[in-house]
């Protein structure tokens, strides 16, 4: 007897009397036996929960200067400052959650546009083949061979550093990798079977990207989105270190560690320590999912 | 493989091209437009004509194109990349000062990385879902996802003020040789920078090997009675060579940005912190000397990555000599 599989994300197959499970439900399955990879999600979303929620029901200064003059700065944890204060009289606690929402939301939408721009990218360069994919890797080659750090203080430099700024640098600077593995997808999609058997029925270029090579190569773009999200927060932290994230009063997780930092020999532990925890768990975490999602986009891998 | 090898220099000579052209081109997006170091040199206060002057002085009132083409002859044709607005000193000058500091730096983690990490990748694939793979993959994990200034910072805080063995900050002596005549102070960055890139190279050795080792060639091996270790070694260990071979010289931007920041770090005079000064000062000529220079060390390690590529691996010899 053969076997017949999910052939439709969304049209479930009939065997026999009994209805095959969809393929989207499939992978959710194989996700939530991934132990870890629940917990990395679970933790994403409860610390992206905290960054936004905490400052609602539990407000603190974070931005007057002034107001801080009647705190004592470098404060050890107390019950009104869970965290203590920082050293510019700023609750830590609340600062974590504040400078959150700058990371989270800088690294979530720059790795979005990194991925959108890499995929187009890629995925015109791949299918199209011929003349116009060497010209467009020849200009992806010399993107690749700047250091990435360098470009990104010279733009820094070169432009204000407003919040929409800094997303917008990293998210149009950061896509290169992508596009170069998306464009090796699309290159290997084009030549198969299906890709030429709907070409022989006079689909177009823009149909077949559209219907047949973007859908199956949705894997490894997922996958890269996740590990571009990551690879933003640190970017930007990097940026933080170097004094040229975002701008005072407004703060990132970067500039804090680099503050934090500043009083390490002081033995401000508070300073640093929880916030180093806080920020390398949402990278690993991220990084874990996407390797998760690497593992549920594998087809071969589902059981059936 | 000298035609090829020519090929391939004509087209990294293309993609220098290309950055050349970008960055050039970048100046002119500031706010200021292209006079805007004259600003950083002549003081905000600076009359209109003084900085008109200035910009006449440098060339600046040439369009676009004429401008392009004339630092494409200077650094062609006369090896001649500028002068440094902020500092008395040409390009060449700052180069030749500080880019063997961090050559030395990039160039000792690099091989540390390759001498802890290829092993540890083998042994991990080797010994898959064991505790010592879990605890290897956790730390590189742990050891990627954190901002290298902290790993530095702390690892500072550890070893230089918790237990005073080791200098915080290398000597600041410019001799390209201080690291054998004073190598305690270079313990730290180095060991840093060696720790983040070990985290990246091992786990992609590990899954280089890991795909090698359920080839039908390493069946046969072990078929014909091939003991655990000569598998490893002959077999597994030479395919996964190419990969990492090619990695290796990709990673060598990174390297660069790494040095960077651990520069910054240990406060060591080198091209890192030379380039973020020059971006402050809108020193424009020796930040793009630099990114010229970094740019052709990449594009020549990835040459002679491919290079070494074509004499570890006959398959790929023989593919270039047919085409």
């Amino acid at each position: 007897m053969t076997v017949v599989t999910a052939s439709s994300p969304d049209s479930p197959a009939l065997v026999g009397d009994s209805i095959i499970e969809p393929l989207w439900r499939q992978r959710v399955r194989i996700f939530m036996h991934n132990k870890l990879a629940v917990a990395s999600l679970a933790y994403v979303v409860l610390i992206t929960l905290f960054c936004y929620l905490w400052p609602i029901f539990h407000p603190s200064n974070q931005t007057n200067q002034a107001a801080t003059f009647n705190v004592t700065w470098n404060a050890p944890p107390s019950f009104h400052n869970p965290l203590g204060t920082d050293s510019s009289g700023f609750d830590e606690l609340g600062r974590i959650a504040y400078g959150g929402e700058y990371s989270l939301a800088l690294g979530f939408l720059a790795g979005l546009i990194t991925i959108m721009v890499g995929t187009i990218y890629g995925m015109v360069s791949g299918f199209f083949g011929g003349v116009t994919d060497s010209i467009m890797m020849r200009i992806l080659d010399a993107f690749l061979s700047i250091p990435y750090l360098f470009l990104l203080i010279a733009l820094v430099t070169i432009f204000n550093r407003t919040t929409m700024l800094l997303i917008l640098i990293i998210g149009f600077t950061g896509w290169w990798g992508n596009a170069r593995i998306i464009r090796g997808d699309a290159l290997l999609i084009r030549n198969l079977e299906y890709s030429q058997a709907a070409r022989s029925m006079g689909a177009g270029r823009m149909r077949i990207i559209r219907r047949h090579v973007y859908p199956n190569s949705i894997s490894n773009i997922v996958t890269v989105a996740t590990f571009s999200i990551a690879d933003a927060i640190l970017f930007l932290s990097a940026l933080g270190f170097l004094g040229l994230g975002i701008v005072a009063p407004q703060t990132d997780w970067g500039t804090m560690l680099q503050q934090g930092t500043e009083q390490l020999q002081n033995g401000y532990w508070w300073e640093i320590y929880p916030l180093a925890a806080v920020f390398i768990l949402v990278v690993v975490a991220i990084n874990y999912i996407g390797d998760a999602l690497r593992d549920i986009f594998e087809v071969r891998l589902i059981e059936r | 493989m000298l035609q090829y090898i020519i090929r391939r220099l004509f087209q990294s000579f293309l993609v220098l091209l290309i950055v050349m052209f970008f960055t050039f081109s970048l100046p002119y997006f500031q706010q200021e437009g292209i006079l805007a170091p004259a600003y950083a040199i002549l003081g905000t206060n600076a009359t209109k004509a003084r900085v008109a002057y200035w910009g006449i002085q440098h060339g600046m009132n040439h369009p676009f194109f004429v401008r392009f083409w004339n630092y494409f002859l200077q650094t062609f044709v006369h090896f001649n990349l500028g002068t440094s607005y902020k500092q008395n000193m040409t390009v060449w000058q700052i180069i030749s000062l500080y880019v063997p500091r961090t050559v030395w730096l990039a160039a000792a983690a690099l091989f540390l990385t390759v001498l802890i990490a290829i092993p540890l990748g083998m042994y991990q694939a080797a010994r898959r879902n064991t505790i010592v793979d879990y605890a290897a993959t956790g730390s590189a994990f742990v050891l990627y996802a954190m901002p290298s200034f902290l790993l530095c910072l702390l690892m500072m805080d550890l070893f230089s003020f918790h237990w005073p063995h080791l200098p915080a900050s290398p000597p600041s002596s410019v001799a390209p040789w201080a690291m054998f005549t004073d190598p305690k102070g270079f313990i730290l960055p180095v060991a840093s920078l060696t720790l983040l890139s070990v985290a990246g190279l091992s786990r992609f050795m590990r899954g280089t090997v890991l795909e090698v080792l359920v080839q039908d060639y390493i069946r046969t091996a072990r078929a014909k009675g091939c003991s655990n270790s000569r598998v490893l070694m002959r077999h597994a260990f030479r395919n996964a060579l190419g990969p990492i071979v090619t990695i290796l010289g990709l990673s060598i931007p990174a390297l660069f940005g790494g040095a960077l920041i651990i520069e910054s770090v240990f406060n060591y005079e080198g091209l890192g912190i030379q380039t973020v000064n020059a971006a402050l000062n809108v020193d424009v000529p020796t930040v793009l000397g630099i990114t010229l220079l970094v740019t052709i060390m990449t594009l020549l390690g990835n040459l002679i990555a491919d290079v070494v590529l074509g004499l570890v691996n006959p398959r790929i010899r023989i593919e270039g000599k047919s085409s």
